[in-house]
């Protein structure tokens, strides 16, 4: 009896040992940097011609793993035959790869999972250069920067708008589109009037969609890249109604009046996504508000893929208007791969970056800076493309303590709620926004934010 | 000397037993303790603290407890169990009917059976998928009513009109769990003795009779069990508010609430001393309803009630001291 216990003890320890064991190997497998890995701004294509080296790269894209991003490798392997690039695709993308990079062994480049915090890019990544000289050359690289040094560059970026049907808007005989609150009203109302369109198709039950509403407090309703992370922080009302109408309230009237003029879907809380998006196609929908990813997966869901556009949030700010723009999955290297292939990696994530029709096929922002818009966005020329400034020392962790403890700009359901107001008319507006600034200066005051605004 | 004496111990009749009692349920207690009463005292602490996920925590005494009974849409939400309670009504009624039509000769029985059962089998989530698009404007019910002859501007929003919408999610629960409660009752009315309803058949009794006091009576017992269960479960209903409307529309109940605080919100403090006080709510409701059906029916143990005892104790006294004077006259 007693020897059976021992030897199952002794299993156990034996078991976790191994289970250390198989954790040790995944640390220190590879290699790590037994050559020299130039920087992405310095690396010449013509130094490596003879560089051979077989890489692997993870993606969310399942869709077009197989023929879009496979073109892109075959493109890529013509122009460096020694090199060959296999895709990988995974389902549940942003959970496996955490758990994956962990074991160095997964391959050679990468989509960040926002899941890795920025002092622990440089555990996992090869840095990229310094931020300096990226941060002139491409866009949104602040994302993946730690300590001055960049460790993935993202791929693309999308910018917070309106997606619309270029052709109902034109039925109901609009040619301008809209810069304001008010003059978006008056056009939803003359789709209402002259077309069968839903004008605004809030999504409403889905949640999320309704949640994506909050994203225009920022930039597009103060045109201000420090208004979120910073002035907000330390304004007193901030969901008060200003003359110009800006601000998080014109974000909110929009909504309100929508849905208080009938301008919305009949039956809000039947609404459905997947249905939407073919409607948006064909043009049973007319407007609806969502980040500019959207874009493409209206032009797939249909046959009429030239009808989709997408406009700028219409609030103007002191004569301009703003719209935020941000960073895709940025790409990040395998720290752990063999010298040769993470020179490979570096040699493909450039030619992605600048030389690959990536971004005209995905209708992103392009990394490099300068290029033009792509078609999709083209209504942004003259619009001003900004992202949120970083959050004062010491203070990264406020916006989200201020507007969880305040429950407002926090998940899906404060959106719901205007809808809800306007819908049973059981709310005024401002009696709404006046509770949300009550909330937001108590959260303010169990803080002890200093108020400055 | 020693080994023999060791082995000779573990081999006793009482040692044995012992043995094989305690590694019998060591696992078992393991993990009853691992997983739910650590992580029950947990939640106790965290009640008092105001934390999120990660990051500090703070103690702040009974601050969120202040803040549970403060805010009107946290008990304002228990109303909305009112309508699960009303439909908990209407799902025993018709579970007891239908188990009753079962438990007599029925030609094609053990489809009825099935048919009814099915609904239990499928799982919260996909309910509530199947009647968001059930309900769902021009979808499929109103597709019925209106080949019923109904105008469609007269069918209300199913989902969005607040006189009925709280209905229509209750309806789903009655839908899923009524055949579930003819399977509990037909197992009890299957332990009542045929003889009976043929000693009561050949006294002229009809069903109705039959049923009130033959099967009523013998099943008393479980169904004050599923009155219990049917309340508790009311005031924690999630699974159709949450999936169908997301707890908008007025529909949220205490527990889609709960989890908008702890979730959305990381209010995990408030969130726990919501739970804890649901809690204390569901324990006062099942001590009183145990109070109430000890009166009424005796717990369903026995035939006669407490009251009814009590009143034929009385009326037997009074008989036996007005035959005690009458004696002494």
């Amino acid at each position: 009896m007693k020897k059976k216990l021992l030897s199952i003890a002794l299993a156990l320890t034996m078991t976790v040992s191994l289970a250390a064991c198989g954790g040790n190997k995944g640390g220190d497998g590879g290699g790590g940097a037994d050559a020299e890995v130039p920087t992405i701004d310095k690396i010449n294509a013509d130094d490596y011609k003879d560089l051979k080296a077989d890489i692997k790269i993870l993606t969310d894209r399942t869709d077009i793993v197989d023929t879009v991003y496979k073109g892109y490798a075959d493109q890529f392997h013509e122009k460096y035959p020694n090199i060959t690039v296999t895709y990988e695709a995974i389902t549940d993308y942003a959970e496996s790869v955490t758990r994956r990079l962990t074991n160095g062994d997964w391959g050679d480049i990468c989509f960040i999972p926002a899941t890795v915090e920025k002092s622990e890019l440089e555990t996992y990544f090869t840095p990229m250069g310094d931020y300096e000289t990226l941060n002139g050359i491409y866009n949104f690289v602040t994302e993946k920067t730690y300590n001055n040094t960049v460790y993935g560059i993202p791929n693309g970026g999308t910018a917070g708008g309106v997606a619309y049907n270029k052709k109902v808007w034109a039925d109901a005989g609009i040619t301008e589109l809209p810069t304001t609150p008010e003059e978006f009203l008056k056009d939803l109302k003359l789709i209402k009037d002259k077309t069968d369109a839903v004008p605004l198709y809030t999504n409403f039950s889905a949640g999320w969609t309704m949640g994506a509403w909050n994203d225009y407090v920022g930039i597009a309703s103060n045109a201000d890249a420090d208004y979120k992370n910073n002035k907000l922080l330390h304004q007193k009302d901030p969901f008060s109604k200003n003359d110009e109408m800006s601000g998080p309230y014109a974000v909110f009237y929009t909504l309100y009046e929508a849905v208080a003029q009938k301008l919305v879907e009949e039956d809000p809380a039947s609404s459905d996504w997947e249905s939407s998006k073919g409607m948006i196609n064909n043009g049973e929908i007319a407007t609806m508000v969502l980040g500019s990813w959207c874009v493409q997966q209206f032009k797939d869901s249909g046959d009429h893929p030239d009808d989709i556009g997408y406009f700028p949030f219409p609030i103007t700010v002191a004569g301009k208007q703003a719209a935020s723009s941000g960073g895709n999955y940025a790409y990040g290297i395998n720290n752990k791969a063999s010298g040769d292939n993470q020179i490979a990696a570096m040699l493909y994530v450039k030619w992605l970056l600048e030389e690959s029709p990536i971004f005209a096929d995905e209708g992103s922002i392009p990394a490099l800076k300068g290029e033009p818009l792509p078609d999709s966005l083209a209504e942004f020329e003259g619009v001003e493309l900004l992202s949120d400034n970083a959050p004062k020392e010491g203070e990264e962790s406020l916006y989200d303590d201020l507007r969880n403890t305040a429950e407002v700009l926090s998940g899906d359901y404060p959106v719901c709620e205007v809808l809800e107001a306007a819908l049973y008319d059981s709310k005024k507006l401002d009696d709404l926004m006046n509770e949300w600034n009550q909330k937001w200066t108590s959260a303010q005051e169990s803080f002890g934010v200093e108020i400055t605004e | 000397m020693e080994k023999q004496s060791f082995k000779k111990w573990i081999g006793t009749r009482k040692v044995q037993r012992r043995l094989v009692i305690f590694t019998f349920m060591f696992i078992p207690l393991l993990l009853l303790l691992l997983f739910t009463y650590i992580p029950f005292v947990k939640m106790i602490q965290f009640s008092f603290y105001n934390m999120k996920y990660l990051g500090d925590r703070i103690f702040v005494g009974l601050a969120n407890y202040k803040e549970v009974f403060q805010r009107k849409e946290i008990f304002g939400s228990l109303f909305n169990s009112l309508y699960y309670m009303a439909g908990g009504v209407v799902q025993l009624a018709l579970a007891l009917f239908f188990a009753t039509m079962l438990v007599f000769k029925v030609r094609g029985e053990s489809v009825f059976k099935g048919a009814m059962f099915f609904p239990y089998l499928i799982c919260g989530i996909a309910v509530g998928f199947i009647f968001k698009f059930f309900y769902a404007r021009g979808a499929v019910l109103d597709t019925i009513l209106q080949g019923l002859g109904m105008n469609l501007d007269n069918i209300p929003l199913w989902l969005q009109d607040q006189s009925i919408n709280n209905i229509s999610l209750a309806a789903t629960s009655v839908w899923r769990y009524t055949g579930q409660n003819v399977i509990l009752f037909l197992g009890a009315m299957m332990s009542v003795d045929t003889d009976l309803y043929e000693a009561a058949s050949l006294d002229g009794a009809n069903r109705w009779q039959q049923f009130r006091y033959i099967i009523l009576p013998s099943i008393k017992s479980i169904i004050v069990l599923n009155i219990i269960l049917c309340v508790s479960g009311c005031l924690s209903a999630f699974e159709p508010p949450y999936v169908i409307t997301n707890g908008t529309m007025g529909t949220g109940t205490y527990f889609v609430i709960m989890n908008r605080i702890a979730h959305e919100n990381q209010k995990v403090g408030t969130a726990s001393a919501m739970a804890i006080v649901l809690l204390v709510l569901i324990i006062i409701c099942t001590i009183g309803q145990k109070l109430f059906f000890k009166y009424v029916f005796d717990d369903g143990s026995s035939d006669e009630s407490k009251a009814a005892v009590r009143k034929r104790k009385k009326a037997e006294a009074q008989r036996k001291a007005a035959q005690k004077k009458g004696g002494l006259v």
